[in-house]
């Protein structure tokens, strides 16, 4: 049995290095369950490769990965049996299969055929269910990605930058999913607002180090964020 | 118009073999992006199993049994043992492989068989029926109809309407996407190099009883037929594979019969230049899908 302190996803003291770049320093991060943690940088802070860790896509030259106190050894194809989900940011769809398909792939085995287009349906996308993905808006694919992330009941969902390229509306629509999705979330993500508005607690990277974690409070106020990040005052 | 018909339903038999054959490659192609080359001295292998079986036990079925369930055995091995550890950085890779493949199969097929024409008799009466004067099908071409219509319904259920079928589709289109979602992708990949060699195998069990009899190079002009007929239809897509066979089956029936053999083999290859330079992804690519 693991402590209640353990739970949850535990990623301790983790370094990566990619030839002389220092991509991850010393990175500490605990996601409890139930909790949306956010994770945010500038470009190239490391926040996706911190993701790459965590499925197993990239391998750190130290530090190591616990869930529920149990030593996680990543792998892609191991993710989902721990009950994993991660979006990618560049879509990532099957573009030869339907939507509808590519939810399916998605799902658990033994799970009914009709959990899939639930799923599309939750994601306002179930009328698109016959299309091929490559045929929608960018907008849609994305929630096609969400539906297909969210079919397999993660415990733990990794989303990658999930507003990237949608308008206000489908950003607040976004945010209430995440609300409403009753599970553990790890954001990382470059709009602001949407940060500010679901997460509990923000991680913030720079330059693969992590310098502040906090409440969302926390962090606008913090000045090593503002300087690195938002934007040091003139 | 009786040698039309005649020829037309010779075309059609023959075609729905290359078919099959043609289905092979697509198989692997779109799991792997490799064209195995080795596909026909594959299917040769397994028919000589199959035809030895026979041999020693009397039973055509059960030759033909072994034969089919060899090729599954033979293509999961293939890519297990040989193709799983080639380097995929560039296509050619893979290409060099599988000729090497075939020298290997060959040369072993050789020195067990040795490099003589052996009978490889059909489990039915290969004289056609007459139907108004005019000679149509035997009931051995029924039986190709039957055998390559069961693989092409059973693969379509097996890719629409299974859980394996649709992640061994997604492992072919995205592999680290697939992995992210469960698929062992691994597993999808000999899967469907084992399902692809079986369905050569039995096109090579349906088209020998046709030609000489069994031989190591006795597919060689087959492959050159079922490529091509890959090629035509799209080696992205299953259905273009067997509309491709039968016009592949049509022309070398039509050309053969009406200008001589010797030009039919020609043929093939007029057509594949000819689809290559007009439409290189086959007739049934799909569409580019939109970027943004």
């Amino acid at each position: 049995m693991s402590t209640r302190d353990e739970q949850g996803l535990y990623i301790h003291h983790t370094t990566v290095r990619f030839g002389g770049l220092l991509a991850l320093d010393d990175v500490s991060l605990r996601v409890p369950p139930g909790r949306v943690v956010g994770i945010i940088g500038p470009n190239g802070a490391g926040k996706t490769t911190l993701f790459n860790v965590i499925c197993g896509f990239v391998v750190p030259q130290a530090g190591a990965i616990t869930l529920d106190g149990r030593p996680l050894r990543p792998r892609p194809d191991h993710l989902y049996r721990h009950g994993i989900a991660r979006t990618l940011q560049g879509v990532g769809q099957f573009g030869g299969m339907t939507v509808l398909e590519n939810v399916q792939v998605g799902q658990r085995r033994r799970a009914r055929p009709e959990e899939a287009y639930a799923a599309l349906e939750r994601c306002g996308v179930a009328e698109h269910a016959g299309e091929y993905p490559g045929s929608l808006p960018y907008a849609k694919r994305k929630r096609v990605e969400l539906a297909r992330a969210l079919v397999a009941r993660p415990r733990i969902l990794l989303l990658d930058e999930p507003a990237g390229g949608l308008d206000a509306a489908e950003i607040g629509w976004l945010a209430e999913l995440i609300r409403s999705a009753r599970t553990t979330v790890l954001l990382v993500e470059h709009h602001m607002d949407l940060v500010m508005s679901v997460c509990d607690e923000i991680l913030v990277l720079d330059f693969g180090k992590p310098i502040a974690l906090g409440t969302p409070g926390e962090i606008r106020s913090d000045p090593k964020v503002a300087e690195a990040y938002l934007g040091a005052p003139a | 118009m009786d040698r039309f018909l005649y020829l037309t339903f010779d075309g059609l038999s023959r075609g729905a073999v290359y078919a099959a054959f043609a289905l092979a490659l697509v198989l692997i192609w779109r799991a792997a992006r490799i064209v195995n080359f080795a596909q026909g001295a594959m299917a040769v292998a397994t028919a000589y199993a199959g035809y030895s079986v026979a041999d020693a036990t009397g039973s055509y079925w059960l030759g033909f049994l072994v034969a089919v369930t060899g090729g599954l055995v033979l293509g999961a091995v293939v890519e297990r043992v040989v193709m799983r550890f080639v380097d995929h950085s560039s296509p050619l890779n893979g290409v060099v492989v599988a000729l090497g493949l075939v020298l290997i199969i060959q040369g072993v097929l050789g020195m067990i068989y040795g490099d003589g024409y052996r009978p490889a008799p059909a489990p039915f009466s290969r004289d056609a029926f007459e139907i108004g004067g005019i000679a149509i099908l035997s009931r051995y071409d029924l039986f190709v109809f039957a055998a390559v219509g069961a693989v092409v319904v059973l693969l379509t259920l097996l890719f629409t309407r299974t859980a394996t079928g649709l992640r061994m589709r997604a492992a072919a289109f995205a592999p680290d996407v697939s992995r992210l979602l469960g698929v062992p992708v691994g597993g999808m990949l000999t899967l469907g190099w084992a399902l692809a060699a079986a369905v050569g195998s039995l096109a090579g069990m349906l088209v020998l009883p046709t030609e000489l009899g069994l031989h190591p190079n006795a597919m060689d002009l087959l492959f050159v037929s079922a490529f091509t007929a890959a090629v035509v239809g799209g080696l992205d897509s299953p259905v273009g594979a067997v509309v491709g066979g039968l016009v592949v089956g049509l022309l070398l029936a039509y050309v053969g019969g009406y200008l001589g053999a010797t030009v039919a083999p020609m043929a093939v290859l007029v057509l594949l230049v000819v689809v290559l330079l007009g439409r290189p992804d086959g007739l049934f690519a799909r569409a580019k899908a939109r970027t943004a």
